[in-house]
């Protein structure tokens, strides 16, 4: 059965915000009657969020969803959730719905954490006699019954979105649309969390899983899509259309002009997923990888261009993160002396032993006392590809060597 | 659109017991303000009508006349003042979450009526202490609210939906209900306004409930039908184009908020 049927959806926003626009007032059919009259009235300044997307998802199955900031992702789960309603096409869905578009779930920063879950489950349906049955279940699941009676906005976001999650799983929904939700909360409650929606996936439940967490991405759904301004770029095997988007990221190439150091450019970093900080005194000028096969299953050779102002000593830095941001690993070179001006040094890296994912290098750039002189996390990903088989050939982070004997 | 209402009907009451006790959270005097604002009013207007423009009630004390006006009145400007605003004040849930958003105005006019209860106890207390007493024609208040209920429903519909779009409502409604209370015979009765001026009086269809409200509460009379029809059509027709132009709209509210 199809549990949500989205086909050929576009969703037009309009861009800026400004004065009132007299052609969002008219109500239904004169907006239909003026939008075929005035086309181009109609379509100044406004951009299409979702480009004719076409996506099926049966009940009982799970579908992560991938893209950079602004592809899309919570778009089309806010139309999924008919928070708001297509330009174009139609969306169908059959069940429950319960959504967490993000880390403020809605809340209201006024009422307490308890009314504030009565609030969230009347918006979803759900009467007060079924939810008091539910109530203490919520917190003690959110694990913040002695806040049951603060108001929220005494919260923290982890918090918040802990209640928000809990709540949810109080309404008994059928399909379950998750924003980034779970990014917000500590390692325990994350995994309680995947506990749960595994639990909840056996049962039948559909889930939609957008996150940049991509190690969560992998381990909680089967299939996902790849959204790119609006499109569907790529769908399929939640692992194979990971490997695509990674290589997409892999392609990027790295930033290289000089860089100022104003706050709009390190908004617009973050923004991008990079990240950039250092006290100065000596930065990275050129970052290059350079991979004789391309599958980060032989050595790596990484070449740096620096130009230093400040001391005559530095140390570099070259790391790894994961999918989810952690750090796997990494090496501080010893104490060079470098002098002042331009320069340049390689680093060679054996096979990463690693297993199939996509990971992030970190390049710093550090004073012989160990003070951060420039560190930059690339916009570049590194991909490590497996061997296409559906079982993967390891668990965990690390991808160890074992021989086998059957005896 | 009238079904989904009534699907979510905790939602409804559930947020109409959220904002009463939010409106008044972190203040000093909580809902004695529900009592203050009709008795501000009317000590306000008690001056301005009774003492200096020397206006006459007839038989029925000034206070008692002016309070059974007053009530219908208050109830209009709360529901109208707090309802226009309550889809854009609420601009956290209505983009994250599904929901009918008819439950937002819906529980603003729903804390009004709240109020409306308490304003109408504190009329019996003047009413008993003046010793004017509460007629029997009071039974036909329910009727009275009934029909104002319908207009201002529509009212707050039709206007939250348009806040939305033209934030200039927001501004746009002390003004617009400061007017209406000084056309309304709230503060003075109808027999004080000329009687040329009698049927732009009547094309106002707050005028019916009001004054036909003087008439049950204070005089002891029957509701005038005369006065009440236009309230009537007034009523059923701001309560049409205001559930449906809702209805229509409410899809784009996430979007444009």
């Amino acid at each position: 059965m199809t549990a949500i049927d989205v086909s050929n959806v576009t969703k037009t926003y309009r861009a800026g915000v400004g004065k009132a626009r007299f052609r969002e007032m008219l109500p239904p059919p004169f907006d239909r009657l003026t939008a075929t009259a005035f086309p181009h009235w109609w379509r100044k300044n406004t951009f299409d969020a979702i480009d004719d997307v076409t996506l099926a998802v049966q009940s009982g199955t799970s579908l992560g969803i991938v893209g950079h900031n602004g592809a899309g992702k919570t778009t089309l789960l806010k139309l999924i959730a008919c928070v708001t309603a297509p330009t174009r096409g139609t969306v169908k869905t059959s069940g429950r719905i319960g959504s967490l578009l993000d880390a403020l779930v809605g809340f209201h920063p006024d009422l307490t954490g308890r009314e504030n879950a009565y609030l969230l489950a009347a918006m979803h349906g759900c009467g007060r006699r079924t939810m008091a049955k539910h109530i203490d279940n919520i917190f003690a699941f959110a694990e913040i019954s002695s806040l049951a009676d603060t108001p929220l906005k005494r919260f923290s976001a982890g918090m918040a979105s802990r209640l928000g999650f809990a709540t949810l799983t109080a309404i008994e929904p059928e399909i379950l649309l998750i924003d980034e939700i779970l990014a917000v909360g500590d390692a325990n409650f994350q995994r309680k969390c995947v506990d749960w929606l595994d639990g909840f996936r056996r049962n039948g439940g559909t889930l939609l899983f957008v996150s940049h967490n991509l190690a969560l991405v992998r381990s909680m759904t089967r299939s996902a899509i790849w959204l790119d301004h609006g499109r569907i770029l790529g769908r399929g095997e939640t692992a194979d259309v990971l490997a695509e988007y990674g290589r997409a990221m892999e392609s990027r190439e790295p930033e290289s002009r000089v860089v100022k150091r104003t706050a709009n450019h390190r908004r617009s970093m973050a923004a991008r997923g990079e990240y950039r900080w250092g006290v100065g005194g000596a930065r990275l000028e050129r970052v290059h990888f350079s991979e004789p096969n391309g599958d980060g299953r032989h050595a790596l050779e990484i070449s740096i261009a620096y130009e230093v102002t400040e001391g005559d000593d530095a140390r570099f830095c070259i790391s790894f993160l994961d999918e989810s941001g952690r750090e796997i690993g990494g090496t501080v070179s010893p104490s060079m002396t470098v002098g002042r001006g331009s320069g340049s040094l390689r680093c060679a890296i054996e096979p990463l032993p690693l297993r199939p994912g996509i990971y992030f290098p970190v390049v710093s750039i550090l004073a012989s006392d160990g003070v951060v002189r420039d560190h930059w996390r690339l916009e570049r990903a590194v991909v490590v590809n497996g061997n296409g088989e559906p079982l993967p050939d390891f668990l965990g982070p690390v991808a160890m060597s074992f021989a086998w004997d059957q005896s | 659109m009238l079904r989904q209402t009534w699907r979510y009907r905790d939602l409804v009451v559930s947020l109409t017991r959220r904002q009463y006790q939010l409106r008044y959270r972190q203040s000093f005097i909580g809902f004695t303000w529900a009592i203050l604002t009709p008795i501000a009013t009317l000590g306000a207007a008690s001056l301005v009508f009774r003492h200096v423009a020397k206006l006459g009630t007839g038989s029925t004390p000034y206070a008692v006349s002016t309070l059974a006006a007053l009530v219908p009145w208050t109830f209009f400007a709360t529901s109208v003042g707090f309802g226009v605003v309550a889809v854009v004040n609420s601009q956290s849930m209505v983009t994250r979450l599904p929901f009918p958003r008819v439950a937002l105005p819906l529980s603003m006019v729903g804390t009004a009526v709240l109020d409306l209860l308490i304003a109408l106890a504190l009329f019996a207390v003047v009413a008993v202490l003046t010793g004017a007493g509460i007629p029997a024609s009071a039974a036909w208040l329910p009727l009275l609210l009934f029909v104002e209920f319908v207009m201002v429903v529509g009212i707050v519909l039709l206007g939250s939906a348009v806040n939305v779009f033209a934030r200039d409502l927001r501004m746009a409604v002390p003004l617009f209900l400061q007017m209406w209370l000084l056309v309304t015979p709230v503060m003075y009765p109808l027999s004080a306004a000329p009687h040329r001026l009698r049927g732009w009086f009547l094309a106002n269809p707050l005028t019916g409930v009001v004054e036909n409200a003087r008439r049950v509460l204070g005089t002891g009379r029957a509701p005038d039908v005369h006065l009440l029809m236009p309230a009537l059509v007034g009523a059923l027709v701001l309560f049409v184009i205001g559930v449906w132009y809702f209805g229509a709209t409410e899809r784009r509210f996430a979007d444009v908020i």
